[in-house]
């Protein structure tokens, strides 16, 4: 995992509460706990930009584990967090194993919102643009997604592939795409 | 010629002419007494009105100075916002007087200010009733009331402004009602009563963050099946929360939790 240096991320409230680290028995309570569960995921992975989490290194970071507290979510609830933001459309396994995820802290189809735009204010439409460009260009700094997982941004612009809105080609590794 | 004390028949004739003398001038007494309050309470009334009108933005603006003026009407038997509630009320008073004093001075201001909050209690109320059980601590409702979560729509309300609009919602039947616990209040939009053990638990959660069945048998003496029917009630009832990594179970109240939910 790539973690940019940047300023600490402010944890919330609900992290410093013990029992926020113990599945809840109460069914009510255990779903508002899922719910600040998958939003506190979503805020850190999107101040660290992480698209990806592998949950065997995630449950030893500061994320899962509260050194402070000395309370920790076990494998098994991390799993269980993380099966529930699914439900939730807010993660995805990357593999059957269940060993990584991604984040949606934005869906693709979010990201795609967000390319739509850029590429029209900017005037670049029916440009054609390399991945590699959108991705890491310098064009693109100021934007969100820049130094973006390229699996991310490969998902985000097929699903404007499939409303029509943009055409990829070439090979793996050097796509190049248009916008309409 | 009435003073001559008769002894005949006439006499009946006297009496009967004395007491109706008697009732008509109480009668008279009662009326001018009436009349003379009344004016009193409609000097009064626009006395309040003026100073109302005068401080009016003040009023509106300082939560401390709308405790006091509200306590004032209290005082004075005018409850601003039962007057409003209660349209019957209003028809004992005279024409132009309709609506409560509230709406009079302020045109409506008020009564939407405590609407308004009594919507933003409903609305935190719903929203945090799976993570905290139904019983919110008037103190963090306030705190969040005063955060705002839509764009620049933060109000800055004291305890008294919160109970005040939970007050407002009791003709609506809804349920909404203030407990008091130890030394906190809470408002409680589950109804449900809290059994004497049970509020003795939460007290003891308040003084120190959390407890523990080994906690409770110690320092409250209790058995421990008593103390496990408690804990489990409560947790049933979703007003703690179980901490499972320590070297006993631990159970939290979250009170606390508010400030970042959502």
């Amino acid at each position: 995992m790539t973690t940019q240096i940047k300023e600490e991320f402010q944890f919330p409230k609900t992290y410093s509460f013990p029992p926020f680290f113990t599945p809840q028995p109460n069914s009510n309570t255990r779903h508002s706990q899922l719910q600040k569960w998958s939003s506190l995921i979503q805020s850190y992975c999107r101040h660290y930009k992480l698209y990806r989490l592998n949950l065997i290194d995630a449950i030893e970071t500061p994320l899962f584990h509260n050194a402070a507290l000395k309370k920790r979510v076990s494998l098994p609830e991390a799993r269980e967090i993380l099966e529930f933001m699914v439900g939730d459309g807010r993660a995805e396994w990357v593999d059957s194993g269940k060993g990584v995820v991604w984040i949606w802290w934005r869906r693709p189809e979010e990201w795609a919102g967000l390319l739509v735009d850029w590429v029209e204010s900017t005037g670049q439409k029916n440009v054609v643009l390399t991945v590699y460009e959108l991705v890491d260009g310098e064009d693109s700094v100021s934007q969100e997604w820049h130094g973006m997982d390229t699996d991310v941004m490969m998902k985000s612009l097929n699903v404007l592939v499939k409303r029509g809105k943009a055409q990829v080609f070439g090979n793996e590794g050097q796509e190049g795409v248009k916008f309409f | 010629m009435a003073t001559r004390r008769g002894v005949g028949l006439g006499a009946f004739a006297n009496r009967t002419q004395a007491s109706q003398f008697f009732a008509n001038h109480g009668a008279n007494l009662r009326s001018t007494h009436l009349s003379s309050l009344q004016t009193q309470l409609s000097v009064f009334q626009s006395l309040l009105h003026t100073f109302a009108l005068e401080h009016s933005s003040t009023i509106k603006s300082n939560p401390t100075f709308r405790a006091e003026f509200a306590r004032i009407c209290n005082t004075i038997g005018v409850d601003p916002l039962a007057a409003s509630n209660v349209k019957g009320k209003n028809a004992r008073r005279g024409p132009g007087e309709s609506g409560s004093i509230w709406t009079q001075i302020m045109g409506g201001d008020m009564n939407d200010f405590y609407f308004e909050v009594a919507v933003r209690v409903v609305e935190l109320c719903r929203e945090t009733r799976s993570e905290n059980g139904g019983l919110l601590g008037v103190e963090e409702c306030r705190k969040r009331v005063g955060k705002g979560k839509a764009i620049g729509s933060g109000l800055e309300v004291t305890d008294d402004d919160v109970l005040r609009a939970v007050k407002s919602l009791e003709p609506l039947g809804s349920g909404f009602s203030i407990v008091r616990v130890g030394s906190k209040q809470y408002i409680r939009s589950i109804p449900k009563e809290l059994n004497t053990d049970q509020a003795t638990v939460l007290e003891v959660i308040q003084i120190s963050g959390y407890v523990s069945l080994s906690m409770l048998q110690l320092n409250l003496n209790w058995e421990k099946a008593r103390a496990q029917t408690v804990i489990d009630d409560l947790l049933a009832d979703g007003l703690v929360w179980l901490d499972a990594q320590g070297k006993e179970y631990e159970y939290w109240s979250p009170q606390n939790l508010l400030d970042d939910s959502g």
